[in-house]
């Protein structure tokens, strides 16, 4: 096969041309209108920063209280962790294993694995892994669920502001800067961009 | 439209993990880039959609009608369905967040749930008009199939900090396991929907 310079739209299928917008710009599929492309400012370098950023802030955001409630004198408060742990002592060990990878291993996993990614494209180091965790980094990324628990916070937050004093703990706050720097990982993260790296450095 | 302007009808392959168009020989079905087995489209597509499609509308049932939580508050001890949950919202003057949870817990999966097996329809009897209407259909699917999981985080938050000895407590309930099934279980159904089905069944 002579160098193909031809794309297919992954939803739709069509052959079309490699197409290479500039930055702010987007390509989309003429045909189901899928967005195919859209480049990035700075990709590697801003994963690289925002995933240092993410680990340092997901084990205060783990670790310590999100929000508690205090009625009649007693008060009690919960973390993330708790949650899960409360759920597997009640028995329901599923949703608990399914609380548990969706709001701490994944979230953890991909700021992981975009770290090891970009550090990687940064230096301009090939691996033989870097295809593998970056496909494993696709599959995980819709597991991952943090803007999810996020609604699920303020939910519980009313429900128990109804009945009792309500109390934010440090937790939610980091909590909260790690949903904004997931946030900017996921979109600051040029899949097109790094597939296209990591194809240069298995080359080379 | 032209016609053949389907990549496999050139025989292209797009890679399902990295996106790189490769023509497979019989000698390397794996992808150049990324190592991943070349597929042109989702093997078995209709069939694991269908099962993974059927298994959900069953736990549904037992999701609708079992109690999701247990709220114990001064020996009173008060059980909810996902319904019940809403009716209860509604009957504390909290509309805004009784709406949230109903499109989270109630609206969404039933659109998953209708919405896949329309999908499947249009690929078993191939439908011939509106392809991108359909796949749009499909995205959205795709799109708002984890923000179900609203319910399940906001019980594992309260079972959390809920939990003041005989003074409250809240317990999940065995609707939270099928629940929290029925949206894995959807999540995975519409992965394993190949939306190019829908185009490769157009005339012309
Ligand atoms: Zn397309
Ligand atoms: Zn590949």
């Amino acid at each position: 096969m002579k160098n193909i310079k031809l794309d297919a739209c992954p939803e739709c299928d069509l052959l079309l041309n490699q197409s290479s917008p500039e930055i702010g710009e987007k390509a989309l599929c003429p045909r189901c209108g899928y967005l195919l492309y859209r480049p990035r400012k700075q990709s590697v370098e801003r994963t690289l920063a925002l995933s240092i950023a993410g680990f340092i802030i997901i084990f205060p955001a783990n670790l310590l209280p999100l929000i508690g409630m205090k009625l009649l004198g007693n008060s009690h408060e919960g973390t993330l962790w708790s949650g899960v742990m409360g759920l597997f002592n009640e028995g329901m060990w599923a949703v608990a294993v399914l609380v548990l990878m969706s709001s701490i291993l994944f979230p953890l996993t991909n700021i992981i694995l975009s770290f090891l990614i970009s550090a990687h494209l940064y230096f301009n180091k090939p691996n033989k892994y870097l295809g593998s965790w970056m496909r494993w980094l696709q599959h995980l990324d819709e597991w991952a669920m943090l803007e999810v628990y996020t609604l699920g916070i303020i939910v519980a937050c009313v429900k128990l502001a109804a009945d009792a004093d309500l109390i934010l703990g440090f937790g939610l706050y980091a909590f909260v800067a790690l949903l904004v720097i997931t946030a900017m990982l996921a979109s600051s993260l040029d899949a097109y961009l790094f597939w296209k790296h990591i194809a240069r450095l298995h080359e080379a | 439209m032209k016609p053949n302007a389907a990549a496999l009808a050139q025989g292209l392959i797009r890679c399902h993990g990295c996106g790189h168009l490769s023509k497979p020989t019989r000698l390397s079905r794996k992808c150049r880039v990324c190592g991943n087995y070349l597929h042109a489209r989702i093997p078995h597509s209709v069939q694991r959609t269908t099962a993974l499609l059927s298994s959900s509308y069953a736990l549904y049932i037992p999701a609708n009608i079992f109690p999701i939580m247990t709220v114990m508050q001064l020996g009173v001890t008060e059980q909810h369905t996902i319904l019940g949950g809403i009716m209860a919202l509604i009957d504390k003057d909290m509309m805004p967040i009784a709406i949230l949870v109903l499109v989270a817990s109630i609206l969404v999966p039933l659109l998953k749930l209708l919405g896949i097996s329309l999908l499947l329809l249009n690929v078993h009897y191939r439908w011939q008009r509106n392809a991108r209407l359909w796949t749009k259909l499909y995205r959205v699917i795709a799109f708002v199939g984890r923000w179900s999981m609203l319910d399940i985080f906001m019980i594992s938050i309260l079972v959390a900090v809920v939990d003041l000895g005989g003074v409250s407590k809240v317990i999940a309930g065995p609707a939270s396991t099928a629940f929290a099934a029925v949206v894995v279980l959807t999540m995975f159904a519409a992965k394993s929907f190949d939306p190019r089905l829908i185009w490769d069944n157009q005339l012309e």
